[in-house]
């Protein structure tokens, strides 16, 4: 079971960060919890410069910007693999 | 007059403001403006620039890049503010934190670039230099002031500036190609006013689709208003099929490419080069000029197609396609709306009440300048539009810039956003000496609009800047003094 955090104050970029994360663990039939982390003091606790970050597992593996689905997925199956 | 006379015309201003604003000159520039910045986001990597604020880097390098931050990773307060609270929190500290946020809102890309087509390349450069040199003047004057307080800040965990990142070539190449295409699309040079073809098209009924608009949108250049060419209502046709177009194409671009996003695309280029070409009806159809500067934005459209289509990769075709879309979608409706509301406020505003406050280069009028920029808040860019709505009517250059500098600098909203992240205190210090900077940048500025020569100029400006190294240097004594010495 993966946690995922979606770190960003709710622009647009967040937004479609959490869309293409959720896409992708449809996609790979997984289960994870989703958790939008809006709060400024919160998402400062991760090393992150700007937002939207990704956090699988209390690991920041993305931040300022979208990645691709590729990229997205390559996280989860690491995620899985480690955990 | 009734009053529905009266709201009509108030209507018909405020929609002349804005046919106006969307003609050739203006999209010429704004266009390429956007899709610069979006490439800016998606292909400059953060780190290559942030990875120079870490918490160990030395004053002369942490102040330029916190200042080449602003302008190139930051164009909307969705990147200014977390970026802000992420060098504060975690890399050199409040000075270059201070830096960034001063200079971003003047030296993006899309400010710099829509302060020069509407009002003139002359404010334009003033804010860039004038915002750079005090940015880096308030920068340093906060860290001093706040010395004691940033020694005791703790500051833990990762560090997430210590991370490297480099441009593909193809990506550096594409930028300058952009940038090629906006300096074709708005040096006013011989080479590009020129026109080297001319082609009548046999449209009838162009001179009375002139006369028409004309009457639609009458206006009264002595008062700085634009009326509205055939050129600019085709335009306007063209960018409405552009915003529908781009709308289908771009939203969804991460599911995938569609004829959507290449029919914008190619919209987009037809819109560029129609703003380029010069036109002109009459009873026998429309002249359409080709100009130097219709020949420069196609070789600039043909580098770009060739560069996207054989060169990017698809992750950064769709990231720059999007990082713009997301730019435009966020700033152009605010700015629509704003356009409009200063064509309506221009109709409500008499003249007299501008030259008397600030008409001439006085402190009176610099200040009256700041004040105003301190507590209105516009959305992004909405801020040039205001400012050449007070041009026109009689505002002095100087004042104007210093309310230029003030505006996006400051608003209750911004000041609230950034004591969150330092403080109250630190807040209003730094709100503090933005108005005194701002006014002081109007009166320079001011005063050199007004015939002083580069040499007064640069003694105005040199012995302004030696009171605050003096100052700085005497503040920096006496808390250097009443520092406990273990604490170094």
């Amino acid at each position: 079971m993966l946690v995922i955090k979606i770190l960003g104050s709710g622009c647009a970029n967040c937004k479609k960060l959490a869309y293409l994360a959720e896409r992708a663990v449809n996609h790979l039939g997984l289960e994870a919890e989703f958790v939008k982390v809006t709060d400024y003091a919160e998402i400062m606790k991760y090393p992150i410069l700007s937002t939207p970050g990704l956090v699988v597992n209390e690991k920041l593996v993305s931040s300022g910007r979208i990645p691709s689905d590729a990229e997205i997925t390559t996280f989860l199956t690491t995620a899985l693999e480690t955990a | 007059m009734t009053i529905a006379e009266w709201l009509g015309r108030l209507l018909q201003a405020g929609l002349g403001n804005l046919a106006a604003y969307l003609a050739a000159h203006v999209l010429l520039c704004l266009v390429p403006a956007f899709y610069i910045a979006g490439a800016m986001t998606a292909l400059i990597p953060k780190e290559s620039v942030t990875r120079f604020l870490g918490r160990n880097a030395p004053t002369w390098i942490a102040y330029p890049a916190a200042a080449l931050a602003g302008s190139v990773l930051a164009v909307c307060s969705c990147t200014i503010v977390p970026l802000f609270a992420g060098i504060y929190k975690k890399g050199a500290g409040i000075g270059p934190a201070v830096t960034f946020l001063f200079f971003a809102p003047a030296g993006n890309i899309l400010a710099l670039v829509y302060t020069g087509g509407i009002i003139g390349a002359d404010l334009a450069f003033a804010r860039l230099a004038l915002s750079l040199v005090f940015g880096i003047g308030i920068g340093m004057i906060m860290a001093l002031i706040f010395q004691r307080a940033e020694a005791r800040r703790e500051q833990a965990g990762e560090d997430p500036f210590a991370a490297k990142g480099g441009m593909r070539r193809p990506a550096v190449a594409f930028l300058i190609v952009l940038v090629v295409l906006l300096l074709a699309g708005t040096f006013k040079v011989g080479l590009f006013t020129n026109t080297y073809a001319e082609v009548r098209l046999p449209i009838s009924g162009a001179d009375r689709f002139q006369g028409l608009l004309s009457s639609l949108v009458p206006y009264d250049a002595s008062r700085g208003e634009e009326g509205v060419t055939t050129q600019g209502a085709v335009l306007i046709g063209l960018l409405v099929l552009v915003g529908l177009t781009s709308w289908k194409g771009f939203e969804r671009i991460h599911e995938g490419f569609t004829s959507w996003t290449w029919l914008a695309l190619g919209l987009t280029a037809l819109t560029l080069l129609t703003a380029a070409a010069g036109m002109s009806p009459h009873t026998g159809g429309v002249d359409v000029r080709f100009t130097g500067r219709f020949f420069g934005v196609l070789l600039a459209l043909g580098g770009l197609a060739w560069l996207i289509f054989r060169r990017l990769s698809e992750d950064e075709r769709r990231d720059w396609l999007w990082e713009s879309w997301r730019f435009v979608k966020q700033i152009f409706p605010l700015l629509v709306v704003g356009v409009f509301a200063v064509g309506v406020i221009r109709e409500l505003m008499r003249p007299e009440w501008i030259r008397v406050l600030a008409g001439t280069n006085s402190l009176l009028g610099n200040l009256a300048g700041v004040l105003f920029g301190v507590f209105m808040y516009f959305p992004t860019l909405v801020e040039v539009p205001i400012a050449n709505m007070f041009l026109g009517l009689g505002m002095h250059r100087g004042p104007l810039l210093a309310y230029l500098m003030a505006d996006p600098e400051l608003s209750l909203q911004s000041i609230l956003m950034i004591s969150v992240v330092i403080g109250r205190l630190k807040a209003w210090t730094y709100v503090g000496w933005v108005a005194v900077f701002s006014a002081a940048a109007g009166l320079i500025y001011g005063s050199w609009v007004d015939g002083a020569g580069i040499g007064l100029t640069t003694v105005y400006l040199s012995s302004f800047l030696a009171v605050l190294a003096a100052a700085l240097w005497w503040a920096n004594r006496r808390s250097v003094r009443s520092l406990p010495l273990h604490q170094t």
